[in-house]
C-alpha cells in the first residue's frame, strides 16, 4: 500500500478505501481475542506466556491495545488489507472502551505466505514510525525462522514497548501547546505526491479526493 | 818473563787505607736522628761525642718508664730490626736497646703546642710520638671521616709519662675550639689506651644518656687493647670511634632532643617506624623479606592481575550495558501518552492502513513493505 495523503479518503493510485475493504470483508464488527490464533500454530504454553507478556504491556501502557492474529490467509487476500479491516471492524475482547482500536497495534502472521506484519491505529502510528516497527519485526526473525511464533510475537511487542516508552517520554516533555502545534503540523504535512493521474476514475467511483478538495 | 814483570809491578803506587780515627763519622738518617739512638749502632753510637743530652749507651743507666718498663723507639730502624723495640734494658738475648731521653712534661712551649691554639690538623702530635707513615695514614683517615660525617675527630697524642696540665680544662678547651661544631677530641696516651679521654660537645653530651658515651669509650678501648703498638692503637681506636660516631649521629637523629620534640608533637599513629628496623630484620630474619627478583616478579604478577581484573570489569560492565540496552523492559510506572487530535484517512475509523510487513520464509528475501 502506497502512502496516501493524510486527508485522502482513498488511495491515489488504486482508489482503495475503507468502503472497498468493507465490501470485500464485510461491514460487520468481528470479535477478536487478544491473541487470535486462527491458524492454530501456538501451543497452550506459548499462548500463556504471550498472554502474560501482553498483560505486563497493558499494565505499562494502559492506553495501548496489543493484539495478534495468526491465520492462513487465502490467495488474493492481502495482509495489509486484512490489518486495515480488522482494526476498523474488529473488537478485541476485554478492551472495548479502555483501549480503542486507534491505539491498537495488531500483529498479523500469515502462515501460508510466511509473512508477518504490523498494522497500527492512528494513535499508535503517530508514536511508532514504520522504521521502528520494521526493526521490531527484524528482531523476531530468528524466532520466526525457528517456528517460535509465540516468542516472536512477544519479542515484537517488547521491542515496540521500548519504542513507546522512549517516544512517550519525548511527548510528555512537550507542553500542550507544543503538542497541538506538532499535531497540526503533522496533519498539514501533505505528502509530496505527483499529481493524481486518475481523478476521473475516482470521481466515477464516487470517492472524494483530498487533492480535489484542496484544489 | 817473570822478572821483568816483577820489576814493573814494584814501580806501581798502590792507594792506602786511611786510619779509622781520621775518618769522618756520619750518623744514619742524614743527621736527622741523634747518633747512638739507633739500635745496632752507627759508628757514633759507640762514642760519647754525640749531641748534648743524647743518651750514652756506653755506661749510663738506661732510661725507662716510670713504672720500670723500657721505653719504645718508633723512629727509623736499622736493617734487621723490628719496630717498637724496647730500649734501655736489653739483656744478652734481646736486641740492642738504646735508652732515650724521657719525655718532658706538658708545660711551657710544649703546652702551647698542644693547647695554645685550635688544631689545624686532625692529628695533634707535636712530639712526633707516632711513626711518620702511620701518622699520615691516620691523618688521611681522619680527613676522610670528617668529609663523610658531621662529627669531626681530633686525636691528640700525648706521651705515656706526660700528664694533662691541671690548668688545662679539656671541656672548656673543646668549647673554645669547636664551639658549635660537632667534634670529638680523643686524648690518647701512648701505649696506655685505658687512659684515653673523649671530649664531646656539651650539647651532644646532654642529648643522650651517659651509657651511650660509655659504650663508645669501651668499644674504642677494646680496639685499642687489641694491639700493643701505639700507632696501631691510635689507628684502631680512631677507626672504631668513627664507626661509633656514625651510629651516634643516627641515634641522635632518632632519639635526640630534637627527635623527641618532634615525636611529642607528632601523633603516635603518624610516627614512622625506625629507619633501621628493616635492615636489622633483614640481618636477623632474612626469611621474611622477599628478594629483589621475587619482588619484581610479584610486581609483574600484580600488574598483570590488575590489568586482567580491569579488562574483566570493563567486559562485565559492557555486558551489563548491552544487556540493559537489549532488554525490553516493561517495568516501571505506567506510561500515559498525551492525547492529541488525529486526522482520519481512507475512511477508516480507527486505522488508516499503516502497515509494515516482513517475510520470514527462508527462501524469500523480501523485506519492508507498507
Amino acid at each position: 500500500m502506497r502512502p496516501v495523503d493524510h486527508e485522502a479518503d482513498s488511495c491515489y493510485s488504486c482508489g482503495y478505501s475503507e468502503l472497498e475493504a468493507a465490501s470485500k470483508f464485510g461491514s460487520n464488527q468481528v470479535i477478536l481475542s487478544r491473541v487470535h490464533d486462527a491458524a492454530h500454530c501456538l501451543r497452550k504454553q506459548e499462548k500463556d506466556i504471550l498472554n502474560a507478556a501482553l498483560d505486563q504491556l497493558e499494565v505499562k501502557f494502559p492506553q495501548m491495545l496489543f493484539c495478534a492474529y495468526l491465520g492462513t490467509l487465502p490467495e488474493g487476500l492481502s495482509m495489509s488489507e486484512l490489518g486495515f479491516w480488522l482494526l476498523n471492524h474488529g473488537q478485541v475482547k476485554g478492551a472495548e472502551y479502555a483501549r480503542p482500536n486507534e491505539n491498537g497495534i495488531l500483529v498479523i502472521v500469515d502462515m501460508n505466505t510466511k509473512q508477518i506484519g504490523i498494522s497500527m491505529g492512528y494513535f499508535a502510528e503517530s508514536i511508532i514510525t514504520e522504521e521502528e516497527a520494521y526493526r521490531a519485526l527484524l528482531r523476531a526473525r530468528p524466532n520466526l525462522l525457528n517456528a517460535e511464533y509465540g516468542e516472536a510475537i512477544e519479542n515484537i511487542f517488547r521491542r515496540l514497548a521500548r519504542v513507546l516508552t522512549k517516544n512517550g517520554r519525548k511527548l510528555r516533555k512537550l507542553s500542550h501547546e507544543e503538542l497541538q502545534a506538532q499535531s497540526k503540523a503533522l496533519n498539514e504535512n501533505k505528502l509530496d505526491l505527483p499529481e493524481h493521474f486518475a481523478p476521473l476514475l475516482v470521481k466515477k467511483r464516487g470517492f472524494r479526493l483530498g487533492a480535489a478538495r484542496r484544489a | 818473563m817473570a822478572l821483568p814483570l816483577a820489576g814493573w809491578s814494584a814501580q806501581i803506587d798502590l792507594p792506602e787505607w786511611t786510619e779509622a780515627t781520621e775518618a769522618a763519622s756520619y750518623g744514619l738518617g742524614g743527621g736527622l736522628w741523634p747518633a747512638g739512638l739507633l739500635p745496632g749502632g752507627t759508628p757514633g753510637s759507640e762514642t760519647a761525642d754525640g749531641p748534648s743530652g743524647i743518651v750514652d749507651g756506653s755506661g749510663e743507666a738506661p732510661k725507662t718508664n716510670p713504672d720500670g718498663s723500657p721505653l719504645t723507639f718508633y723512629g727509623p730502624l736499622a736493617d734487621g730490626e723490628t719496630p717498637g723495640v724496647s730500649l734501655g734494658q736489653g739483656g744478652s738475648d734481646q736486641p740492642a736497646q738504646v735508652p732515650i731521653e724521657p719525655l718532658p712534661s706538658l708545660e711551657g712551649e710544649l703546652q702551647n703546642l698542644y693547647f695554645g691554639y685550635p688544631p689545624v690538623d686532625y692529628l695533634i702530635d707535636p712530639q712526633r710520638l707516632l711513626t711518620e707513615q702511620k701518622s699520615n695514614d691516620i691523618k688521611r683517615f681522619l680527613e676522610f671521616h670528617s668529609d663523610e660525617s658531621p662529627f669531626h675527630i681530633y686525636v691528640m697524642v700525648v706521651g705515656e709519662t706526660q700528664e694533662i696540665p691541671e690548668d688545662v680544662d679539656l671541656k672548656a678547651l673543646h668549647k673554645e675550639w669547636f664551639s658549635d661544631q660537632r667534634a670529638v677530641l680523643m686524648v690518647y696516651f701512648r701505649e696506655h689506651p685505658e687512659r684515653t679521654e673523649f671530649v664531646y660537645n656539651e650539647s651532644v653530651r646532654s642529648s643522650l644518656p651517659k651509657s651511650v658515651f660509655d659504650r663508645i669509650s669501651q668499644n674504642c678501648l677494646r680496639e685499642g687493647a687489641a694491639t700493643d703498638l701505639a700507632p696501631d692503637q691510635v689507628e684502631k681506636m680512631a677507626i672504631e670511634l668513627s664507626i661509633q660516631l656514625y651510629w651516634l649521629s643516627k641515634l641522635m637523629t632518632a632519639e635526640g632532643k630534637e627527635a623527641m620534640a618532634i615525636a611529642e608533637a607528632t601523633p603516635a599513629h603518624e610516627m614512622p617506624a625506625s629507619a633501621d628496623a628493616p635492615e636489622l630484620l633483614r640481618e636477623y630474619a632474612p626469611g621474611i623479606f622477599l628478594e629483589e627478583s621475587s619482588r619484581r616478579a610479584l610486581s609483574i604478577l600484580v600488574t598483570v592481575a590488575v590489568i586482567l581484573a580491569t579488562l574483566v570489569l570493563v567486559a562485565f560492565v559492557g555486558w551489563i550495558v548491552i544487556w540493559l540496552r537489549g532488554m525490553d523492559r516493561v517495568t516501571g510506572a505506567p506510561m500515559i501518552f498525551p492525547s492529541f487530535k488525529v486526522v482520519r484517512r481512507l475512511g477508516g475509523e480507527f486505522s488508516g492502513g499503516g502497515f509494515v510487513s516482513m517475510s520470514f520464509d527462508i527462501n524469500d528475501g523480501s523485506g519492508l513493505s507498507s
